[in-house]
This record gives C-alpha cells, sequence and structure tokens, in this order.
C-alpha cells in the first residue's frame, strides 16, 4: 500500500509560534485516522446504525442528536439525523458494511476525503470562536459530542474529544486554507505545530 | 488662550507624560487623556472646519455622541478619518490631523462657503439634480461643473491609498446575561447576575468601568463614586463566569437577541502586540441583555451655537473631574435644567471662574440655588443666551426670556466668558433599544423619548430608562441583574448615594429663536433654517425631514441633533413632539471600521481549493486559474510562450499522441440505498436504472421548470451503489437539489447521498496513445477494448496505490477517467506521467481542455447557462420517452419550444481573428445597419485541429442557420467580422476516435 | 435570524439555504396537469404573516428542515425536520 500524503505536506512544519508575551497556549496538529467513514440508516433505525458502529468500534454512541464518543484511537459522532461520522481502524468501511445490512444503512469511506486537525490547549475555544458561531463551552459541548457547522465556505464537522481538545474534520480540498486560518488565528494566543 | 490642566485632580497618571502631535506640533498629556482632553488641556480648543460651511469648530462633548472634533490618525503609514478625538486614547507618538480645511486650519479657503450659504440650504443635492431648466447649467450639467468643486469643498476627512497592515477578527461568544455600559446601574446589574453563576458579559466603551461614577463627585457606599466604582469593577473582574469587554460598543441588536459589538483592541497602542487584532468584531448571542447605556445631554440650540468654547455642560464637567482639564477660564452656563449647576460648582471647585448661569426656567430647586452658591454666582433666571462673540468665545449676549411663551424681552447684555457650558436636557441612549423594540416613547417630563417595548429579550436599568439619580441607577441595575439572572428580586440594602438634589427635568425649551445661523446638527452643517425650510416646502415626515436636511445622518448618527430637530420641526407645524415622532436608530450606533466587518476575509475573500495534484501543477510551471473556488492549471507554458501558443501545442498533443488534466474538481456524488436506480431515473432525464454494473452513463438532469440543471457520467459501481459526477461549478447546486428532491419531494426513498468530491482525485488520459500508457502502468486488471470498453470501468493499482479507470472521452480521444483515494493523488498522477513518457505525454490545462472539447461541441456551463433546454443544446436524444423525470412535464410548454429559441451551432472566425466571448452575433454585414442580434457567442478558441479560430454560439434558429454566414459583432473588443455557422461537431462527428 | 435546528439547535441563518415555499406539493411526476406544474413551480401567494417555507440547513447537518416563519418580524413558530414530517403525512394520507 501506498501512503497516504496530506494535504498540508508542503506546508507542514512542527515549530513554536509564540505570541508576544512569549506564551503558548494551543497546539495545532494533523491526525491522521486511518479510517474515517460516514455511516448513515434509514428513518427510525437508529438504534440499529448505533449497535453497528459499537460491534466494529467498540463505541458506545447515543442516538440523541449531535451524540459522540471518543475511544482509543476511534471516535464516532452523530453529524446529521441519521448519519454519523466513525473514524478508526484500517479497514473500518469494509467491516461497518459488513455488519450494517443494506435494509439498515449504507456506509461511504471518507478517508481521503477528510481532513482531521487537532486543536488542544487552554484556548483552544477561544481561537476556535473566532472562526465558528457555535458554542464551545463545556456545559454546551461536552466532550465526546460532535458539531456540523461552517467557517464561510468551509463546511467543518467538529468532535470535543478531551475536555480542551477539539477534532475537526474538514474537506481536503480546503485543508490548506483552513489550516492557514486557523494559524493566523492562533497566533494572538500563541501556538506550536506539532506531530500527531 | 485659557483653557488648561489644573494643579491637581482627575483619574489622570500625571506622573506620565505622552508626547503627540495634532497638525504637525508636538504637545504633551498624560496617561488616562483622550486625545480631546490633551488637546483641552494645551489650549487647543478650534480642531476641525465644519462639513458645508467650513466654520471653526471646537470640541463640544467628551464621548462618543462628539459631532465636531473628528479627526484623522495616521498610523503605521495609512490614515484613518472621522475619529471623535474623544475617544482616541492618548498613546506616545500619536499623530493626529485635523479635517476639511485647506490650507490650514487658522486659514481655511472653504471658509468662503460661508457666503455662499444659500447653495447649501437644505436640499441642495436634490434641488441640484432636478435643478431648473436655465440655458447649458441644465440640472446634471450644473453638477458636473460643481461636483469638482463640491467634492474637495464639503466632507469630512480623506481616506488614505495606502492597504491597511492591521487584523480585524470575528469573535462568537455566547453567553446568559449581557450587559451594555458599566456605568453605576451597569455595574450593579453585572454584580447581581454574577452572582447566580450564569455566564456574564460585561461590554463598556469606554476604556475603563464606571461611567459617569468616574466624574460625577457624588458619594457612593460611603466612598467617593469613582473609588466605588474602582472596587465594584474589581470584584465583577475577579469573577470567573464574568467577562468584562472594555473599549467595546455594542453598536447593533439583530434578531435572535444577537448583539454586534466592536472591541477597540488596539487603537490605543502605539505598537500591537503580535497577533493581536485592531478590531473585534463580536457576535454576541445572548438569553437577556441588560440594556445600561445610560443618556446623553442635548445642546440647547440658539443663535452662534456652534462657536468654539460651547460646549456641553457635562461634558466640562467631565473634563475638569476625570482628566484634571479646564475647558476655559471665565465659564457661562446656560441651562434649563438643574444639571449644568453640579457642573458649575465642580469647575468653580477646579480653578475657573464662573461668570453666569443663565437658566431659561423662573424658578429653580434648593439644591441647584446651593451649588450656584458654591459656584460663587447668583443665577441669571429666566435669561437665555442670545449670541455668541468672538473668533473662539470671548462673550455671550443674553436677554430676559420667558420660558412659558419663549419670548425674548429686554436689552442684550454682554457677558465675558471663554466657555459656554450648555445643557438642553438628557436623552436616554435608547438606540440599541430601538432596534429590538416598539416605538420609542416621549415623555413629557423628561422631554426625551423613553425605550420603547422590547421585542426581543432586553431589560433597561438606569438612565437609559429614564430614572435621573444615581441611587435609581443603582436599584434599577441590581433589578434588572437579577431578573435578568433569573433571581428573585433582593431585598438587601443598597449603597447609599450622597449626591445634590437635582432636580434633571427640563423646561420643554429646545431653541432660543434670534438672529444669526443656529446649528441643529453640528456634523453635517444643518441649521435651525434648513428645517423650517424644509417644513415649508412639505417635508413633514420626520423620516423625510431627516432625508432632506441629512439631519442626524452624519457619523454622529444624531446623538446632540435628534431631539433639538425633532423639537424644531414640530414647532414649525405647530403640533407637540409627541405627534412628530422620531426615526428608527438603525445600527451601526457609531461607526464601525469595514475591516472588522470582513474580518479573516480581509485580503482573501474566498479560501482557496486545491486538488491533491496541486504542487506538482506549480512545481511545472503550470500557470493556475480560480474556477470557482478550485485553483486549477490554465496552461504548462514552456519559455516565451503565449497563452495560445501553449494550449494549441496540449491539446494538438491530446489529439497526436497523448495527454493527461487534473479532473479531481469534478462534482463526485455516492449515491447509495435500496432506491438508488429509482432515484435516478426520476432525476436524470435518461435511464440509469437498466445501466449494468462496472458501467458509465452521460447523463442530463433538468430543473422542474424544464430548463436545463446539468450534466455528467455516473457509474454504477453495485447494484445499489451509484458514483454520479457533476460539472465542477454546478457540484453544489447539484448535491443541493437532490437533497432537496429527496428530504422533500420523496421523503420515502431509501437513498444516502454523501459529497466524495474531495475523497477522489481524478486524471484524464485522452489521446490514440492513451491505452499504451495504462498498459504499461495499470496492475491488476487489462485495460484492452474487451476488458474496458466504452463506458466500462475497471479496478486495479497504479505503483500500488489502488484505482478505478473508466473509459469515456470529453476530448473526443481514446480517453480515460482514472480515480484514486485523494491521498494517493499525486503518487499515481506522477506514475501516470512516467509511463506518458515515451509517448511525449503532455500535462494540459483549462484552455487545451476547452479547445478540445469546443472542436467536439460539447456542451459545458457556458452553454448549460440557466436559460437553456435540452432541445436548444440538441440533447434530445436523452430525454426518455419511457419514464417521466424532472422537468419532463414542463420542459415542452410553448415558451420552451418556440422557433426563435437561441439554439446550439458552431462558428469559424473567416477573418482569421480571434472570436469573443458574449459577442453578438447579427446577420447583416453593414455596420449601420446591423439589425437585431441574433445569438452570441458561449465560448471560442484557435482550433489545432481545424487550424482556424472557432467557437460555439447560441443563435435563433441553430441547425437552420448551418452553413449561413453573419458577422459577430463586438464592440467592446473592437470586433466586427464574418463568421460561417456550422454544425458543432467540428471534429470526428461519428466519434470514430473515441471508440477507436 | 437564528433558526431553531431540531439537530443542531439555534444557528445563525448564514448557515442556511432558502430553499422555497414549504405550502404547494410536487405534482406526481406522472401527471401531466400543467395548471398543477405551474401552481408548483411558479404560483406564490406571498403572505404578510407567517410562512411555512423549506431551509436546508445546509452549513451544518445537511437536513431540510420546514420552518413556519412570520415574514414581517423573522419570528419563528415551528420547525420539524421536512422529511420525517413528510413521512408522517404520506403515512396519514
Ligand atoms: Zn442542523
Amino acid at each position: 500500500m501506498v501512503e497516504r500524503q496530506s494535504p498540508l505536506t508542503p506546508i507542514f512544519r512542527p515549530a513554536v509560534h509564540s505570541n508576544d508575551v512569549g506564551s503558548i497556549s494551543i497546539t495545532l496538529s494533523e491526525v491522521t485516522p486511518l479510517s474515517i467513514v460516514e455511516a448513515a440508516c434509514w428513518p427510525g433505525l437508529n438504534e440499529r446504525l448505533t449497535a453497528a458502529i459499537q460491534e466494529v468500534t467498540g463505541l458506545s454512541v447515543d442516538t440523541t442528536p449531535n451524540a459522540g464518543v471518543v475511544g482509543r484511537g476511534t471516535a464516532a459522532f452523530s453529524i446529521g439525523p441519521d448519519r454519523y461520522l466513525v473514524s478508526g481502524e484500517e479497514d473500518l468501511s469494509a467491516r461497518l458494511a459488513r455488519v450494517l445490512s443494506e435494509e439498515t444503512g449504507t456506509v461511504t469511506d471518507l478517508s481521503h476525503g477528510r481532513t482531521t486537525f487537532r486543536v488542544s490547549g487552554t484556548r483552544a475555544e477561544w481561537v476556535l470562536s473566532k472562526l465558528f458561531a457555535i458554542d464551545f463551552s463545556p456545559a454546551v459541548f461536552p466532550v465526546g459530542e460532535g458539531r456540523a457547522t461552517a467557517h464561510h465556505d468551509i463546511f467543518a464537522q467538529i468532535q470535543r474529544s478531551d475536555a480542551a481538545q477539539f477534532d475537526l474534520y474538514v474537506f481536503r480540498s480546503f485543508a490548506r486554507a483552513f489550516w492557514n486560518t486557523l494559524c493566523t488565528a492562533a497566533e494572538e494566543v500563541g501556538y506550536e505545530v506539532i506531530e500527531a | 488662550m485659557t483653557a488648561r490642566r489644573t494643579s491637581s485632580g482627575g483619574l489622570i497618571e500625571r506622573s506620565r507624560t505622552i508626547g503627540f502631535t495634532f497638525d504637525g506640533r508636538s504637545y504633551t498629556g498624560h496617561s488616562g487623556d483622550t486625545l480631546a482632553s490633551a488637546l483641552v488641556a494645551n489650549g487647543v480648543t478650534l480642531v476641525g472646519r465644519s462639513f458645508k460651511y467650513h466654520r471653526p469648530r471646537g470640541i463640544f462633548t467628551a464621548s462618543v455622541d462628539e459631532p465636531n472634533a473628528l479627526v484623522t490618525i495616521l498610523k503605521d503609514g495609512v490614515r484613518e478619518p472621522n475619529i471623535p478625538a474623544t475617544q482616541i486614547e492618548l498613546f506616545e507618538g500619536l499623530e493626529a490631523e485635523s479635517q476639511n480645511r485647506f490650507p490650514s486650519l487658522e486659514f481655511d479657503l472653504g471658509a468662503l462657503n460661508q457666503l455662499a450659504g444659500r447653495l447649501f440650504s437644505a436640499g441642495f443635492y436634490y434641488k441640484t439634480f432636478m435643478g431648473p431648466v436655465i440655458g447649458p447649467l441644465r440640472g446634471t450639467r450644473f453638477w458636473m461643473i460643481c461636483e469638482h468643486f463640491i467634492r474637495r469643498a464639503a466632507g469630512l476627512g480623506r481616506a488614505g491609498y495606502k492597504p491597511d497592515p492591521a487584523r480585524y477578527e470575528r469573535m462568537n461568544a455566547f453567553c446568559d446575561v449581557l450587559i451594555v455600559g458599566a456605568g453605576p446601574a451597569g455595574l450593579m446589574a453585572a454584580e447581581a447576575a454574577m452572582s447566580s453563576g450564569k455566564r456574564v458579559i460585561l461590554a463598556e466603551q469606554e476604556p475603563h468601568l464606571g461611567g459617569s461614577a468616574r466624574w460625577s463627585g457624588e458619594m457612593i457606599g460611603g466612598k467617593a463614586a469613582a473609588d466605588w466604582s474602582q472596587d465594584l469593577a474589581r470584584r465583577i473582574d475577579a469573577s470567573e463566569n464574568v467577562r468584562i469587554l472594555t473599549r467595546t460598543t455594542a453598536w447593533g441588536y439583530y434578531d435572535g437577541n444577537n448583539i454586534a459589538a466592536l472591541e477597540r483592541v488596539t487603537d490605543h497602542l502605539a505598537d500591537a502586540p503580535k497577533g493581536a487584532p485592531r478590531h473585534r468584531n463580536w457576535a454576541i448571542r445572548a438569553d437577556t441583555v441588560v440594556l445600561a447605556t445610560g443618556a446623553f445631554e442635548r445642546p440647547i440650540v440658539f443663535p452662534g451655537n456652534d462657536r468654539p468654547g460651547v460646549m456641553l455642560a457635562g461634558a466640562t464637567e467631565r473634563y475638569a473631574r476625570e482628566f484634571g482639564v479646564l475647558p476655559g477660564e471665565k465659564i457661562a452656563l446656560f441651562t434649563n435644567n438643574d444639571s449644568a449647576y453640579r457642573a458649575a460648582a465642580a469647575l468653580r471647585q477646579f480653578g475657573a471662574t464662573i461668570m453666569a448661569i443663565i437658566d431659561v426656567r423662573a424658578k429653580i430647586s434648593p439644591a441647584a440655588r446651593a451649588l450656584a452658591e458654591e459656584a460663587g454666582v447668583e443665577p441669571l433666571l429666566g435669561f437665555a443666551v442670545t449670541a455668541t462673540v468672538g473668533r473662539r468665545l470671548t462673550k455671550v449676549l443674553v436677554r430676559r426670556f420667558d420660558a412659558e411663551t419663549e419670548r425674548l424681552s429686554g436689552d442684550a447684555r454682554p457677558i465675558e466668558a471663554d466657555c459656554l457650558a450648555v445643557s438642553g436636557g438628557w436623552s436616554p441612549a435608547i438606540h440599541l433599544a430601538s432596534q429590538a423594540g416598539r416605538n420609542p416613547k416621549w415623555d413629557e417630563e423628561l422631554c426625551a423619548f423613553l425605550p420603547p417595548e422590547p421585542t426581543q429579550a432586553w431589560a433597561g436599568a438606569g438612565a437609559f430608562t429614564g430614572a435621573v439619580t444615581t441611587a435609581e441607577a443603582l436599584s434599577t441595575g441590581r433589578n434588572a441583574g437579577l431578573k435578568a439572572a433569573g433571581k428573585k428580586l433582593s431585598r438587601a440594602k443598597l449603597p447609599e448615594v450622597t449626591a445634590p438634589n437635582l432636580d434633571i427635568h427640563p423646561a420643554s425649551v429646545f431653541e432660543i429663536k434670534g438672529n444669526g445661523k443656529a446649528f441643529v446638527d453640528f456634523q453635517h452643517d444643518v441649521t435651525v433654517e434648513d428645517v423650517r425650510l424644509a417644513h415649508r416646502e412639505g417635508f413633514v415626515s420626520v423620516e423625510h425631514l431627516k432625508r432632506y436636511t441629512t439631519l442626524g445622518m452624519a457619523t454622529d448618527q444624531g446623538k446632540t441633533s435628534n431631539v433639538p430637530g425633532l423639537a424644531i420641526m414640530a414647532d414649525a407645524r405647530g403640533l407637540p413632539i409627541r405627534d412628530v415622532g422620531t426615526t428608527r436608530f438603525r445600527p451601526p450606533f457609531s461607526p464601525v471600521s469595514i475591516g472588522a466587518l470582513a474580518a479573516e476575509k480581509y485580503g482573501h475573500f474566498k479560501p482557496d481549493r486545491l486538488t491533491p495534484m496541486h504542487d506538482w501543477h506549480v512545481e511545472h510551471g503550470a500557470r493556475m486559474m480560480n474556477v470557482g473556488l478550485w485553483h486549477r492549471p490554465m496552461i504548462y507554458g514552456q519559455p516565451g510562450e503565449t497563452v495560445e501558443q501553449a494550449y494549441t501545442r496540449e491539446a494538438a498533443t491530446v489529439r497526436r499522441s497523448v495527454g493527461i488534466v487534473d479532473v479531481s474538481t469534478l462534482g463526485k456524488i455516492a449515491v447509495k440505498g435500496p432506491d438508488a436506480a429509482v432515484f435516478l431515473d426520476r432525476v436524470y432525464t435518461n435511464q440509469f436504472s437498466t445501466l449494468p454494473i462496472n458501467k458509465a452513463r452521460y447523463g442530463l438532469m433538468l430543473r422542474k421548470d424544464g430548463i436545463a440543471l446539468d450534466d455528467g457520467t455516473t457509474w454504477r459501481l453495485g447494484e445499489h451503489d451509484f458514483l454520479m459526477t457533476t460539472t465542477t461549478a454546478n457540484a453544489g447546486r447539484v448535491m443541493q437539489h437532490l437533497e432537496y428532491v429527496l428530504d422533500v419531494v420523496w421523503p420515502d426513498l431509501k437513498v444516502h447521498l454523501t459529497s466524495v468530491t474531495d475523497q477522489w482525485a481524478g486524471a484524464a488520459l485522452a489521446g490514440p496513445n492513451a491505452r499504451k500508457v495504462l498498459e504499461t502502468c495499470v496492475a491488476g486488471s487489462a485495460v484492452d477494448n474487451e476488458a474496458l470498453p466504452f463506458m466500462g470501468l475497471v479496478y486495479g493499482e497504479i505503483d500500488r496505490a489502488p484505482v478505478l479507470v473508466c473509459r469515456l472521452s470529453f476530448s473526443g480521444e481514446l480517453a480515460y477517467e482514472v480515480y484514486c483515494g485523494a491521498g494517493h493523488g499525486k503518487h499515481v498522477w506522477e506514475a501516470l506521467i512516467t509511463a506518458g513518457e515515451p509517448h511525449g505525454i503532455a500535462p494540459y490545462g483549462m484552455e487545451a481542455l476547452g479547445a478540445l472539447r469546443i472542436e467536439k461541441g460539447h456542451v459545458t456551463g457556458a452553454e448549460i447557462d440557466g436559460r437553456t433546454t435540452a432541445r436548444d443544446l440538441y440533447l434530445d436524444w436523452m430525454l426518455s420517452k419511457k419514464k417521466p423525470f424532472i422537468g419532463s412535464a414542463l420542459m415542452d410548454r410553448p415558451g420552451l419550444i418556440e422557433k426563435t429559441r437561441l439554439r446550439l451551432v458552431g462558428v469559424i472566425s473567416l477573418d482569421g481573428r480571434p472570436l469573443g466571448g458574449g459577442a453578438h452575433i447579427v446577420e447583416s454585414g453593414d455596420l449601420n445597419e446591423l439589425g437585431e442580434s441574433i445569438g452570441h457567442i458561449t465560448a471560442f478558441c484557435y482550433s489545432p485541429a481545424l487550424a482556424q479560430y472557432i467557437g460555439l454560439a447560441l443563435v435563433k434558429g441553430g441547425k437552420e442557420l448551418h452553413g449561413k454566414r453573419a458577422y459577430i459583432s463586438d464592440p467592446l473588443r473592437k470586433h466586427f467580422g464574418p463568421v460561417q455557422i456550422v454544425s458543432h461537431h467540428f471534429f470526428d462527428p461519428e466519434g470514430k476516435r473515441m471508440h477507436g | 435570524m437564528l433558526i431553531p435546528c431540531p439537530h443542531c439547535g439555534p444557528r445563525e441563518v448564514s448557515e442556511f439555504s432558502y430553499q422555497g415555499d414549504a405550502t404547494r406539493t410536487c405534482p406526481e411526476l406522472t401527471s401531466t396537469d400543467v395548471k398543477a406544474w405551474y401552481d408548483y413551480v411558479y404560483n406564490r401567494p406571498n403572505p404578510a404573516g407567517p410562512h411555512r417555507e423549506y431551509w436546508q440547513h445546509s452549513g451544518g447537518c445537511r437536513a431540510h428542515l420546514i420552518v413556519t416563519r412570520d415574514t414581517r418580524t423573522h419570528e419563528i413558530h415551528d420547525v420539524a425536520f421536512a422529511r420525517a414530517a413528510l413521512n408522517r403525512a404520506g403515512e396519514q394520507a
């Protein structure tokens, strides 16, 4: 197999970009899940879909809107009615397709089509609030949950993967533009680009 | 000049001296000064020239309501005009310039405009545009003659030409309670709300919290009000659940309790910290808003009221108490209410001599009398100011005045004064409220508009509500804060307020009628006479009055002029003010930088969308072009080549051997589910349910109204699994169209749609040697005609990367599209290039792609332009008669099948010159008798295959014109020349090459 | 203007695309009743007041919503998923 190339290849450089007072409040990285998959079911079959996700990934996702859960090297969250974004092992799409019958729903592989950025640190909420009109506070957006939103033309699916950490899934073709936007927004608080 | 810094007092840091320049002269001020306070402290009271008449103007207020003292700031080589000096915090090296004067502020040629006063009266612009017919000076022509002169003479500051190096940002915030204004009421509201643990944002436009407490001279809770406010501000700041935003003006109140607020992050700093935006535009969504925006003092209108030295009384008090600055040595006050008496006492306390308190009222409160005594003056009751004297104020003239009848009597009496402090009462700052409420209510007692009934979730507090005392501000503030936080009202004792028991309810006097120009709106130079003239000319509605006179339409939005203007209009109409009504205040409350609105879009409006092979293209000399958001290669030019030479070479290589083009931008939609085939049959004009697995079909979609929407090939990957491609331009639109019909028209269908545009990289390999290239690099599958027939597809690997190869052709050559995971895109592309090297493979760009498709007569967005039908494009063969589809019901209505419709043809240039996109086609070759356009060119190129300039066109009659001669008329590009109309299938019409 | 998406919660209108009048029903594709088609495609009452309309949460969960919005005030009285609501209506019919 050939390695998947990152859309950031020529511009990605691990480096420290401290702000005026020399501090670093967030880290930015590209995480590369081996698989990113969209799993969707027909109306009313949410329970069966989440059961299939659990069978394959071990993640127990609620059927409520925005629900999500983060596991070891795998994660799943709701991105719309009857639709989930699941990330994890290499052959996730094939394995999900095996357990998800056509009567329940469909699976679409997006491993190449989405790029995942991780924003973590004390000022992650502050920096993301510059770009997205959603409430990032933990009381409203708890760990595990997902949101589908947009920064102007750039569509983003966001999961809070830890108390001060967000994973942003964006369309690959926008990845470089969005990365630059993210770095610019982070300059004020100081940031470090790290290898995932 | 007698304005000066007092020897002590104020909240400035006297130990820190700051140097700045104004009109090139150096001055000093202190930390805590505004430019306005520092100028006054330096005796500079003439700060600008007025908008129309170039009258000298001085600083009039101490806050955001300033109409006169607009200056231009020069920073980092950039000019920022029209900033009120009252809103500029002093920093070391600040450079400011006065405006609207030539050659200098002291000697201004534009002041001659005053002699032409009649020319600039109300409705000047309208009258000039519509002007009477006087020979050659007819309306518009007169305007054009005047324009040069007027543009130079009238106006405010001058913007610069250099790009603004500052950065701007947007910030989204969410809270339970937003408090606008951090005066005593706002602070109390914040304290009350924060104790609930709710998320609170406190926004204050000034640099410090405290509002009037900073300069009222009152005592709150046993401390000086300024100290009380600082202590409380510290407590609030220490609370984890409160975010304090200073230098932040809430400027718009929008639906859904969304408040727009502008934070001036670095304007007060000599050097902006790295990464910090200059302005941050906050979009705050609050469950509840507490408006504690205070009140604005307003002037009384009288002749000569705009002379430098005339200032609002509250402003003089604020300059003295907050900045330790006296705006004059010999100060007179003119008022219709008690509040000026406190100012008088304060100014006296700081060392000024109070020359007189001129009060239109016959009686005043005991508290006012006591303050007059403190000020050392016996008030002139039942008097009014009727004129002012001096280039800068030297004296005022007063006469007896009856507030009931508004009649003047007796002789004018001069009073020496270098500053006249005026108070005409207080108007609640209801601007935001009126954006989120019904009509403001006129209050006869306060002679002001009170906040309207809310239409959104806000409550008021403090002077904003019409409350006149600080004690009321504290109680209404706390109540509003508790209520907003969902808490019960408290009975705990409020901090005690020690303040003179003043009655700020004014006498209902807004104007002193007399001789000489009396200004209502200083910033737009609107006089009392302008308002009366507007009334005489029939403008009675306040909305019309405003637009006709431009009253209140300047950058200060009429903060000082609104109520006096209405009062004068009411007087002219003989109506009470209540019945005249008011205009609705619109956002922004105060000017907002355009940069802040553009925020991170500054400098690049749209994000770049890049294909996986982007870097290869750039490295190999591609000239990139924008196609929607995408960046695509236009040509891969070689040294010395023109664009036409480059694409001609690329296209010729395709026809001769083989070329490769990046088609990753094509829209791709995964269509999956048991009803996928049924769904496609309904959305495409042709049938897809009959398409075998591992085959592709070219499809056409119509809109509901029968007009063509998009075309593309769709591949059947499995029984219930299709991969649809759309044109690059329409990808988003088609996806939305499909999602719509699935959600809304056939919600029962079991189909899922997912955009996989970015999942797949695509490369089209075209030319007679295309198969040979594939044969050398594709593993795991044969690619010969049998294994991979036209419109067939196979799975394989190229250099270890999984690929999907489909045989289809846009160029008319033997051609394939190779798809792979986007992350393998560059890898596979490079492998294809290597495999193609023995055949001299040429990467080709959009220009060659266009030339190849024009030669074949294939349509794209230029022909599927939202007006054409399938029949117009001779795609009738794709309209299935076996089944209905979207658009089938309306596609044959009479208007869409008329003979005169524009239909697709080919066009050959007969004069050897290129055709022009959009050029019209006419039948007549006589330039003087062109007749009507019979159509237009949609696309054109130099055709290497035909060695001619050719194009596609939509013309009336279409096919029937084949063989006819016509002319293109392209006056914009200065081209008129003969063309031949032919079939749009220029090249290999039978399609032998692609089936080979 | 905010639209309370039943999946995502209240979001700015800029995340949504207006997708037309929801009081009209698409005729069966087999229908040749031209008047019915004209009414569906072109005729709109344009009321001043509450109006049922489709909005797609295109910058979010992508679902189409049926939004009852007062055209004078932007007040939103009711929001539902279009697909679920229409399927329910379809079953009842
Ligand atoms: Zn949504």
